[in-house]
């Protein structure tokens, strides 16, 4: 999070970017601070692409402002830049070998043949791929393209690091291990990541916070934590998917709790801070599926609903149950697979769900 | 048509590749079996008789002018593709970069649409222009300067040589700049070089083969062509063209007209493998 009082690293101010009537990113405020990990996560053609463009010089804002280090950049060509990219397709240069595409960056500054030799190779080394230094770039793997790409950006030692879904070419397992290479690499070096992507899985890993756009319009900026469990809109909560949203009426709102008549029948809410409501009131709330409790009978505790198994879906260790709810709406839960050996979970079967009001989230605005 | 790394002849295949074949074999390998072998023939009486003496290649190779003129080609066509080649850069660079594919569609005919006239008939319409009477003197002389002598000149060939390649070489440079991805370009920039830095340094090294390919186009229209050099150039001093036609005009020496055209064939055989090695070549 940026300090107060200090301009942060990077600022975007209002910044709009139109393509001729389509506007890609809509009046966009941001500031990213010394050291910081952010994500901008969004579905394809949301503006978070454009947006790390902007950045780095290849599109310029229509209107606003961007600066780096308190420096207005809206007019800087990409060269005059520090904020080297890591492409989605990677983009090495194939009539280069590895070292001299990770020269690249120095040659362009007038680093003398020597130093830039020696600062290559302990990037390369860094990168665990000293090996293959005089490799052709076709002869690598994704991952050792992935390392080189980034030894490349990284060799000018950049106060930023610009990344457009760097892994989207590579297999889940890799990903993983990419992924524990580039959080230990931010670390490590302190310096701030910009990481655009679609996959939440991507972001949630490895940011210190997250910037969640839709249709060129930032929805949420928060943590990980906060945008999972507090998303500030219906499009966040459902964006970040392992959410069950339900609407409903307020009927009663007193120390703090809030009682809805909802379609899955009366159900109560702790609210905390300026979310009051007002009996009569449209209300939304939002339950993480992880904190679903399940059980076969009714056991009358509060915000307990009845629901009808559709499907068991297995990522690991981990699984997501979804069910149908009685006004015939989805609903989502997930367990633990060793949670489920007590449960007879059969297609078709009743079960009965229910949480604490404290783990209900209430959207604000809605 | 491959299993197992056993390579299967398809009778299907070869029957459609076949008529390629047969032409190269009778108008090409034969015709060019027949040049060389004619190269040994001997002139007795304005007429040629079948035999084996080296007496056509000694008397042609032992000539200056043949060496002369032979320079002058080699130079002329040199020099008409570096200036064919830099000039079509910027402009197969501009269409393939900067402008919207409907764009490049008509840029693309517009530099097909010279090819339907013959080049004859183009380079012939180029006197009226180039004459010391022509359209250009006589702008310059209004204006109180010239005239500058460029038909029956170096210049005239070479503004021929250009009239023959020029669009043939935009083309097949707009094709290979096409080509470039141009993340790789972004990512130049990215990297700190200038946008026109990355042409030297990005663009030309990944267009390379068809930018080689192109020039070695031009160096070979230019070498072979009569038309410029004789219609524009004034035939001073003769190219190798020129050269075989005043031989084979001269005592039906057809045999030292085929020394010379042999000569020409090998060269361009040198430069081809050559311009294909530098193209394909691995980085150092």
């Amino acid at each position: 999070m940026p300090e107060p009082g200090h301009e942060p690293l990077v600022v975007f101010e209002g910044v709009t970017r139109r393509f001729g009537d389509t506007v890609a990113v809509e009046r966009m405020d941001l500031a990213i601070g010394e050291g910081e990990f952010v994500a901008i996560m969004g579905s394809s053609g949301c503006g978070k692409t454009t947006t790390l463009r902007m950045l780095a010089g290849l599109e310029r804002p229509s209107e606003g402002e961007i600066r780096i280090e308190g420096r207005r950049v809206n007019e800087l060509s990409p060269a005059e830049r520090d904020t080297p990219m890591v492409w989605q397709t990677l983009a090495l240069f194939p009539f280069l070998d590895v070292r001299r595409n990770v020269e690249f960056g120095l040659r362009m500054r007038g680093i003398p043949a020597p130093a830039r030799r020696e600062k290559a190779m302990a990037w390369l080394d860094r990168m665990e791929i000293a090996e293959l230094a005089d490799r052709d770039v076709a002869q690598l793997s994704g991952g050792q393209r992935q390392r080189v790409a980034l030894a490349r950006a990284l060799v000018t030692e950049p106060r930023i690091l610009l990344l457009d879904e760097p892994m989207s070419a590579l297999d889940a397992n890799l990903v993983v291990r990419m992924q524990a290479v580039l959080a230990r690499l931010q670390r490590d070096l302190g310096i701030t990541f910009v990481y655009v992507t679609h996959s939440q899985s991507e972001a949630f890993a490895m940011a210190d916070r997250v910037v969640i756009m839709s249709r060129g319009v930032v929805e949420q900026i928060g943590t990980p934590q906060q945008v999972y469990r507090s998303p500030a809109n219906r499009f966040v909560a459902e964006f970040v998917g392992a959410n069950n949203i339900i609407s409903g009426i307020v009927t009663d709102y007193r120390e703090g709790v809030v009682t809805a008549e909802t379609a899955l029948g009366m159900l109560r809410a702790t609210v905390t801070g300026d979310v009051a409501r007002t009996p009569g009131g449209g209300i939304t709330f939002v339950v993480g599926a992880d904190r679903i409790a399940l059980s076969g009978q009714p056991a009358g505790a509060g915000n307990e609903v009845r629901l009808a198994l559709i499907s068991e879906e297995f990522i690991g260790s981990v699984v997501t149950l979804h069910f149908e709810a009685s006004d015939g709406s989805p609903f989502r839960a997930q367990k633990q697979q060793r949670e489920l050996d007590t449960l007879a979970l059969e297609v078709g079967a009743t079960m009965w769900a229910s949480w604490p009001a404290e783990d209900v989230h209430v959207l604000p605005g809605e | 048509m491959q299993a197992r790394g056993v390579r299967t002849v398809s009778f299907y295949g070869l029957t459609w590749a076949m008529p390629m074949v047969l032409w190269q074999l009778v108008f090409f390998v034969f015709p060019l079996c027949f040049l060389l072998a004619l190269t040994f023939w001997l002139v007795r009486n304005y007429r040629m008789v079948p035999g084996f003496d080296t007496v056509n290649w000694v008397k042609m190779y032992s000539r200056g002018y043949f060496w002369d003129a032979f320079g002058f080609t080699f130079t002329m066509a040199l020099l008409s593709t570096a200036v064919t080649s830099i000039l079509a850069f910027p402009c197969a660079c501009a269409l393939a970069f900067r402008t919207s594919p409907a764009v490049r569609r008509w840029a693309m005919f517009f530099l097909i649409i010279p090819f339907f006239t013959s080049y004859l008939v183009r380079a012939y319409s180029w006197q009226i222009f180039l004459g010391d009477t022509g359209v250009i003197n006589g702008l310059l002389s209004a204006v109180g300067v010239g005239p500058w002598p460029m038909l029956n000149t170096r210049f005239g060939t070479l503004i021929g040589y250009l009239t023959l390649s020029l669009p043939l070489v935009v083309v097949l440079q707009l094709f290979s700049l096409a080509s470039v991805d141009r993340n790789l370009v972004e990512a130049a920039w990215n990297l700190g070089c200038g946008r026109l830095k990355a042409v030297f340094v990005v663009i030309v090294p990944l267009a390379k083969v068809g930018l080689i390919i192109a020039a070695t186009f031009c160096f070979i229209l230019s070498f072979g062509d009569f038309v410029s050099p004789y219609y524009l150039g004034g035939s001073k001093p003769p190219t190798l063209s020129i050269l075989i036609v005043d031989t084979t005009k001269s005592g039906q020496q057809w045999p030292r007209a085929a020394v010379v055209a042999v000569t020409m064939i090998a060269t361009l055989f040198a430069v081809a493998f050559t311009a294909v090695a530098l193209a394909y070549r691995r980085r150092a």
